[in-house]
């Protein structure tokens, strides 16, 4: 890899010391053989990946699957999650390379190598969509603890001390593993589907068949923009590299931070699908769902798995909005210390990364007070954030694109010619599915004439 | 060259990171930019074909959301 930096004076400071702490540990893994080695090596490198998946099953997308559920039962969106899912694999992993081989963040590196002018384009697309999505985190975790009779401003109380909590530590290594405990729990949809006792025969007939088919209207389409936004959005490029590079990783732990890209996307994967299961019956009992919200969702299931279930599915969506204000949080503060080149690292002090955590509250406090003035419809933003989402995604891709196929700052380690006909198609398939969707709201009578409703 | 600076890191400290971290993950230096490139006509072709795209598709967002009050 061509060096980035020239070998000029630098100052060593605390960040760089936690750090090196960091690293000695995954140096003496690597070190020795055996078994145990690698999997403690997998242990110390397991992190952005699974976090950046696990915490994009976020509010929105929870409602997402369930309402997907709801509608269509078991069937054509089964495997078309996991597909999803196939794209955010091929998405994520470049941001996993180009953290590791030019440690520098993405935000940092669109600024630097193509300019402010488009570098603030890119920014904004982040800064509108991280705060839409993050409106919509306290909403579900409002939804959520409303369902145990919780206050709203205490629900959003708890989460925003549960958000400061895990940055008290100002350890990259501390923070990462308290969210990777809490991502844990979004594997709570997964008992709440067995509860509802799946059809496995349809399940796996819906897997091998794509069947039965949704149809082909603008609301087939909208559920099919807001589970493709349910997996693939630009926070997740911003923050899959900034964490990498705020981990330490380097060109040696690639295919470990793939080995976690995908283990990330199959527990996330296995979460989103048992949501689909979950309120699965809600179709069969041909109840409408269209308008639920979270906590609506777990009520109308609580006749089927009973209060039990219904309060796990309730806390699992409590745990997707905590989670995800976290990580977009974060990943609006690491591109705002790249771009103004403040310092910008969960290894800081408080006292040496003021702006950074100042960033990281503001945004989430600024959401969550939106979340609770009455009266705001906030339903429409749950509506629209993942189809904003799909839509500022390929250019973004682009930019990611044209970044890890650049020999000048990867080096080796550009995209193989496979990789880049993937992320082609990915681009292509977003861009269609948002044109696809335009047009249905622009001329719905398109779709009528091809059959639609 | 590197400088062993600050007081709050000790000498044990400094040597760990000189011997932990490649050079370019030194806080002190990413504050070297990256050199910029300039993009082909095609590639700006693509990236402000894009940007139209998103532009025109939020505003038929807007009025989605518009039409479903």
């Amino acid at each position: 890899m061509k060096p980035v930096a020239t070998e000029a004076e630098v100052v060593i400071t605390h960040e760089d010391v936690d750090r090196a702490h960091d690293r000695v540990r995954v140096s003496a893994a690597r070190a020795r053989r055996g078994f145990s080695s690698k999997a403690r090596l997998l242990w110390l490198l397991v992190g952005p990946g699974v976090l950046v998946m696990l915490g994009e099953n976020d509010g929105p997308s929870m409602v997402a699957y369930a309402a997907t559920g709801a509608k269509f039962g078991v069937g054509f969106f089964l495997p078309f999650v996991v597909l999803t899912f196939c794209m955010a694999i091929v998405v994520q992993e470049m941001t996993v390379r180009l953290g590791a081989a030019t440690h520098r963040g993405h935000a940092e590196l669109i600024f630097d190598r193509f300019g402010p002018f488009w570098g603030w384009f890119s920014m904004i697309d982040l800064g509108i969509g991280n705060f839409l999505t993050l409106i919509t985190e306290f909403i579900a975790i409002r939804a959520g603890l409303g369902f145990f009779g919780v206050r709203p401003w205490i629900a959003i109380l708890i989460a925003l001390v549960i958000l400061y909590g895990a940055l008290m530590s100002h350890r990259y290594w501390t923070w990462e593993r308290i969210t990777l405990a809490a991502t844990i729990f979004n594997l709570i949809f997964i008992p709440v589907a067995l509860m509802t006792h799946p059809s496995w025969h349809s399940v796996g007939h819906a897997f091998v068949t794509w069947q039965p088919l949704p149809g082909f209207n603008k609301d087939v389409l909208l559920f099919v923009l807001a589970d493709i936004g349910a997996t693939v959005t630009p926070w997740m490029l911003f923050f899959q590299q900034s964490a990498t590079v705020d981990k330490g990783m380097t060109i040696k732990d690639i295919r470990f931070g793939r080995i976690d890209t995908v283990l990330g996307a199959a527990l996330a994967t296995a979460a989103a699908i048992a949501t689909i299961l979950a309120t699965a019956p809600l179709f069969a009992h041909q109840m409408t769902a269209d308008n639920f919200q979270a906590a609506e969702f777990a009520q109308a299931l609580q006749p089927i798995i009973g209060r039990f279930g219904a309060s796990l599915f309730a806390l699992g969506m409590v745990e997707a909005g905590i989670v995800a204000a976290i990580t977009i949080s974060t990943s609006s503060a690491y591109a705002f210390g790249e771009v103004t080149h403040k310092p910008h690292s969960l290894n800081l002090p408080m006292g040496e990364g003021k702006s950074f955590y100042a960033v990281l509250t503001l945004c989430a406090a600024a959401a969550a007070a939106i979340v609770l003035i009455p009266g705001l419809p906030l339903v429409y933003v749950v509506l629209i954030v993942n189809v904003v989402a799909v839509l500022a995604m390929p250019p973004a891709l682009v930019f990611l694109f044209m970044l890890v196929n650049d020999k000048e700052i990867m080096g080796d380690l550009i995209s193989p010619w496979w990789a880049n006909i993937l992320a082609t198609a990915v681009v292509f398939i977003l861009t269609s599915a948002g044109i696809l969707f335009g047009v249905s709201i622009i001329a719905p009578n398109i779709f009528a004439a091809l059959g639609g409703k | 060259m590197v400088k062993k600076e600050t007081a709050h890191v000790s000498t044990a400290d400094q040597t760990l990171v000189l011997s932990s971290l490649e050079h370019d993950q030194l806080v002190g230096a990413k504050k070297h930019h990256i050199p910029r490139r300039h993009f082909e006509t095609p590639e700006l072709i693509v990236l402000w074909a894009l940007r139209l795209y998103l532009l025109f598709m939020m505003a038929v967002v807007g009025y989605q959301v518009w039409m479903a009050r």
